[in-house]
């Protein structure tokens, strides 16, 4: 490749990480909030493609992303809410509950999405960070969403609210030690629904983000296994808020890896790369899940690692 | 004067006096409480007696408001208070240890004090925190570290952490549920003592569920006795004798004798660890060079306080854990825990917990008693096809000859009592030639009479030739059952001793480290 | 052999024979009832959500009819439909007996078909007789599928990884081999509009069972959930693997090797689905492309988890579910809607059966008399 080539592989690398971290972000965070408090969602997917639906179908309406984004995120917050209410009956099986809430939320989302397949909804804007040096290149690359910094905003509100509020140490108490929490009169069933109810409102905007700024458009390839990707993230990131964003970053590098290729030319293994993401993924699950520091930052009450 | 006496007074507020009258609590069918009624006076230790099963936990968490009361109510102070759940208990100063630590393990020990008290603020100010946290600290009797997360302490060191909650939160009146488990006599005494000198001084009145007479007649007033769920007993400890108390426990219930033991010196060494080293969870050592031989024909008590090492040494023995170095030898050869060895040299094993460890809960009783030989005649034909016609029927047998009680071979094992669970699982193991057993915490949570009969059976191996190395938490149970006691401390088997020749206080030191 | 201990208070209750039958027939009945009310109510729930939708529920359920079942034709076309559905059935139930949730069948099928199709390739350019092409193109199916999902079980017994995630990730990823194969280097360069594989021509194709219109693969469907059946309930293979599901620590102190029992179950799970991605390329499409990811994988799960996991009560099941895939096309044109209505459907099946767990145990009918005395 000639040095050409490369800067722009490289800035294409920038780019797609800033662009395509971003859902990555919003869902790990939800995510991890969930999983703080002692309950996995493996749904997330469902609610991210749902969330992609809402967000571009409430845009195509009212004219306003925006609007869109927060309708996503409601959105998110339902099936979240749907989840954690049954998960907290007795005798169910939160692994089953949430591969059938993936399926739940894809089959809404597709049923009442067909008709937004063809239509054009307004996108969310953005603005270049690059913009000052004139560069054409690196303008393009630094192109970020608003979004994005919400969820770098949300990570270190999270990271922050962990350590130093009473609801933070609530959550972790929850996740951390059931019979702790309940032996000091917090419901620990309340406590799960609302950090499930909550995390599927980010996961919600993630989803936003697909539709309405990239790829941009709503169809049902949208996603394919984001959501799942990013539950793999939580683990890798060992449930960390600042970790979650850095992992986010990766992964949305490795997923900008296929197209930072092709925009050169290189368009052999085109599959290869597209599977580069779930492999990383299970790599990155096998590493953790022998990792002993893992282990010793798991929330005590989660079940996907017992 | 003790040190303990001259310290100045640490909490503001005077201890409480409580009284129960005719407390009574029932579950369906079930009575668990009748009719209970007992006071306390103010800045007295007093101890709650009784066998598993009482009713003691009941009342105690009655009078936490975790259960509804049927009937009965309770005075604080000569004032009737109704206590709905368990934080209006804390908010009228009562506050609870109990047996399984409500610590948070990822949290420091600063962050669960803070975040334990009703007035938490939403935001929280560490600097301020910290502040009046060491101020706290200076005035309490004992200290622990409250910045490293609760799980890295040691388990003496989150009991001290629980009790030094409960006075962060001005509690007046403690109530401990069999609070020494965890902890080695040195630790035991030192801490009661410290309660002790507390009440004295009118701080805090402390009720103690326990079932060790030597704490009630060194460190408590009074004591209730309660047995199936009614108050047989009770008066100053001065005022009676430890028979007397046991009487009251056990009633009229004819407990089993124990089985004697038979003098024939022990035989060959059956079991021999040499150098053995394993790591838990978390990938930290939890066996460390461990050397022990264990003889045909005796029991071997391995005494410790828990988390030394003690179940990561079961798991290794039962299969359940790899070990990283070492050599397990059983009759003069290596061993490796598989199905086929553990047949061949007739290993058996009684772990703690039988419902979560050794049994499947949802299986029927037959299936679970057929565990150790589905896989040969008769239950197996041709080594693969399975009649379960036969397992009922040898099902049918070993429940008749143990008297488990259970509707039927077809129940689920999940729906009998404690004690049958335990008698299923000592049919399934104990009912063919036995060489080798490994048996840890057998008797946890049983009432007298189960226990009684478990340790009788185990004896009774050992008088048959089997070599059984026990591993208990209850120095108690290890003194009454070992023939030679050794005491694991940090992973390593650091004392042994043939029963004759040591006594509590040299294994107590032991248990502690040195 | 050791005395007896002495008897205490009284003695147990003689267990009878008669008591024995009656908690088995109870413990089946609940095993049945439950699904089944399962079922019902996310009937009526989906017919609420047609209302809404000013769509007749009759029209829909007399349509599914109609086009499942109403006619020689549509049963038949059904029970094709039905035989992948209770291979991907059987992938998930298997390892779910040994306490692992696997929903990988979709990548094993895929995989499956494809090696199929690929080994086919050599076989069919060298004229080499069909039945025994056949029979390797399906054992090439058996390995592939069988290698993928058994990678997963190794995985989580070795390392501990979460079967769930890691089987769903390798279906992404069998997903993306396929493509890149089809795509690349085994694409059938005669035919430019859809890439796929080269079709092994109708003297290769499986046919039909004698005297109807369905393929061989749903008499091996049958047949193979008939053989696990058998296997997990009356082998002591069987029995091992129950243990190791219920109690993995019990299963390793009795001395059962539940790593290899992992591995073991999933390969017949991953064989299981690969047979069924061999089927969807011999005996309907010719050859591999990405028609193979049509879902049955997913369907499977559902099937699976309704039939409680029971390879024999997936067979009722997985024909029931075929009814509606067989009908979906019709009901969908008849009373447009979108595509995406089966899988909705589906999915609120799937909550609606999760959300019933609930309600084991909670009805008397359904458990033994009350042990009286539980000293």
């Amino acid at each position: 490749m000639s040095d050409n080539s490369l800067a722009i592989v490289f800035f294409a690398l920038v780019g797609g990480a800033l662009r395509v971290s971003t859902p990555f972000m919003f869902v790990a965070l939800g995510e991890c909030l969930t999983e703080k408090s002692g309950r996995v969602n493996l749904g997330l997917e469902g609610t991210l493609v749902l969330g992609a639906m809402t967000a571009y179908a409430v845009s195509f309406h009212t004219g306003s992303p925006w609007l869109g984004v927060l309708a996503a995120g409601c959105s998110g917050s339902v099936l979240g809410a749907m989840h954690g209410y049954i998960c907290k009956l007795p005798k169910v099986n939160d692994i089953a509950v949430g591969i059938a809430m993936m399926i739940f939320g894809t089959g809404v989302a597709f049923f009442f999405g067909k008709a937004y397949i063809q239509p054009s909804a307004p996108r969310l804007g953005s603005f270049s960070l690059g913009a000052w040096t004139g560069n054409a290149q690196i303008t393009q690359a630094l192109q970020i969403n608003p979004l994005f910094l919400v969820g770098i905003a949300v990570a270190i509100v999270m990271a922050w609210a962990f350590a130093n509020t009473k609801w933070g140490l609530i959550v972790r108490m929850a996740g951390d030690s059931a019979p702790a929490a309940t032996a000091m009169g917090v419901s620990v069933d309340l406590v799960r629904f609302l950090s499930t109810t909550f995390g599927g409102f980010l996961a919600g905007v993630g989803g936003a983000f697909l539709s309405l700024y990239y790829p941009g458009s709503w169809n049902q390839g949208l996603s394919s296994g984001q959501g799942l990707m990013a539950v793999a993230l939580v683990i890798f990131a060992r449930w960390s808020p600042i970790r979650c964003i850095l992992a986010a970053l990766l992964f949305g590098a490795a997923g900008a890896i296929g197209p930072a290729l092709q925009s050169v030319g290189i368009t052999q293994g085109y599959y290869f790369f597209n599977a580069a993401p779930y492999i990383m993924t299970l790599f990155i699950m096998i590493a953790s899940a022998g990792s002993k520091r893992a282990m010793r930052d798991v929330p005590g009450e989660l079940s996907i690692t017992k | 004067m003790s040190v303990a006496e001259v310290m100045p007074p640490v909490v503001q507020k005077q201890a409480l006096s409580i009284e129960t009258i005719g407390m009574t609590k029932i579950f369906g069918p079930l009575v668990a409480l009748e009719d209970v009624s007992l006071k306390v006076e103010a800045g007295t230790f007093h101890a709650l007696l009784g066998e598993n099963g009482a009713g003691k936990s009941t009342l105690v968490k009655c009078i936490m408001g975790y259960y509804s009361a049927t009937r009965g109510q309770v005075l604080l102070d000569g004032v009737e208070v109704k206590m709905n759940n368990p934080r209006e208990a804390r908010a009228n100063g009562i506050g609870m240890v109990y047996q399984h630590f409500t610590l948070v393990p990822s949290l420091t020990g600063a962050e669960n004090l803070v975040i334990s008290r009703a007035d938490a603020p939403a935001i929280i100010d560490w600097k301020k925190e910290m502040r009046a946290l060491t101020a706290f600290l200076d005035r309490m009797p004992f200290r622990v570290p409250l910045d490293i997360p609760v799980a890295s302490m040691a388990a003496g060191e989150k009991q001290k952490l629980e009790i030094l909650k409960l006075l962060y939160l001005d509690q007046r009146l403690l109530i401990l549920d069999e609070p020494t488990s965890v902890l080695t006599p040195d630790e035991a005494d030192e801490m009661l003592g410290l309660l002790r000198g507390m009440a004295k001084r009118k701080e805090i009145t402390v009720i103690m569920i326990t079932h060790k007479f030597r704490e009630v007649t060194t460190f408590c007033d009074s004591v209730t006795v309660l047995r199936r769920g009614r108050k047989i007993g009770g008066g100053n400890v001065a005022d009676l004798s430890t028979e007397a108390m046991a009487k009251m426990m056990i009633g009229d219930t004819v407990i089993r004798e124990g089985a004697v033991r038979s003098a024939k010196p022990p035989g060959d060494t059956v079991l021999e660890l040499v150098a053995l080293e394993a790591e838990d969870e978390e990938g930290l050592p939890a066996l460390d060079k461990l050397n022990l031989k264990v003889h045909a024909g005796e029991i071997v008590g391995i005494a410790g306080v828990s988390g030394n090492g003690q179940s990561e040494l079961v798991e290794v023995l039962s299969g359940q854990r790899p070990f990283s170095n070492g050599r397990i030898i059983v009759k003069g050869k290596p061993f490796e825990p598989n199905r086929d060895s553990f047949y061949r040299l007739k290993i058996f094993g009684l772990p703690e917990e039988p419902l979560k460890n050794a049994t499947v809960p949802k299986m029927t009783v037959a299936e679970n008693m057929a565990f150790r030989n589905f896989d040969r005649p008769p239950a197996a034909k041709f080594g693969w096809w399975l009649s379960p016609g036969p397992m009922r029927d040898k099902a049918r047998e070993l429940i008749a000859r143990y008297r488990v009680k259970t509707h039927s071979p077809e129940s689920a094992i999940a729906d009998l009592s404690g004690g049958n669970v335990q008698r299923a699982v000592l049919a399934r193991e104990l009912s063919s030639d036995v060489d080798v057993l490994i048996v840890a915490n057998p008797c946890f949570g049983l009432d007298f009479a189960s226990v009684a009969e478990i340790r009788a059976q185990i004896i009774e191996q050992r008088n048959h030739g089997a070599a059984v190395l026990l591993v208990s938490e209850d120095l108690d149970e290890v003194l009454e059952m070992a023939d030679r006691v050794a005491v694991m401390s940090g992973g390593k088997i650091n004392y042994v001793a043939p029963i004759g020749e040591t006594d509590r206080t040299t294994i107590g030191k032991h248990m502690a480290g040195h | 052999m050791v005395d007896v201990a002495q008897p205490l208070s009284g003695s147990g209750a003689a267990p009878n024979r008669a008591s024995d039958l009656s908690i088995r027939i109870r413990r089946s009945a609940e095993f049945v009832a439950i699904p089944l009310f399962a079922l019902i109510v996310s009937g009526v729930l989906f017919s609420i959500f047609l209302l809404a939708l000013g769509k007749s529920p009759g029209d829909f359920y007399s349509l599914v009819w109609r086009g499942g079942f109403g006619t020689a034709f549509s049963i038949q076309n059904t029970l094709q439909r039905s035989a992948p559905l209770i291979l991907t059935g059987l992938a998930v139930a298997i390892p779910a007996r040994i306490g692992l949730v696997v929903i990988g069948g979709e990548g094993a099928l895929v995989l499956g078909g494809f090696a199929a199709a690929a080994i086919a390739i050599p076989l069919v350019i060298g004229h080499f007789p069909p039945f025994p092409t056949l029979v390797i193109m399906m054992a090439a199916s058996i390995v592939v599928g069988g290698f993928w999902i058994g990678l997963v079980g190794y995985l989580r017994y070795a390392r501990g990884v979460n079967e769930t995630i890691s089987s769903l990730l390798m279906t992404y990823i069998g997903i993306a081999i396929m493509n890149f194969f089809v795509e690349g280097s085994m694409r059938d360069l005669s035919n430019p509009n859809k890439p796929s594989t080269m079709p092994i021509g109708d003297a290769y194709m499986v046919g039909y069972i004698p005297g109807t219109q369905v393929h061989w693969g749903f008499a091996v469907g049958i047949f193979l959930a008939v053989v696990l059946q058998i296997l997990m309930s009356r082998t002591t293979f069987g029995f091992a693997v129950r243990v190791a599901g219920g109690n993995p620590r019990a299963a390793l102190a009795q001395g059962l090797p539940v790593g290899r029992l992992i591995v073991i179950c999933c390969a017949i799970a991953g064989a299981c689905a690969g047979i069924a991605g061999f089927y969807e390329v011999a005996a309907i499409q010719g050859r591999a492309n990405a028609s193979l990811v049509a879902g049955y994988g997913f369907t499977g799960i559902l099937v699976a988890f309704l039939a409680r996991q029971s390879p024999i009560a997936i067979i009722p099941v997985a024909i029931m579910f075929g009814g509606i895939v067989a009908s979906g096309g019709l009901v969908q044109r008849r009373m447009e809607l979108p595509d995406a209505t089966v899988l909705l459907l589906q999915g609120m099946t799937f909550v609606v059966l999760l959300t019933s767990e609930t309600l084991y145990g909670r009805f008397k009918i359904f458990q033994p008399p009350e042990t009286t005395d539980r000293t």
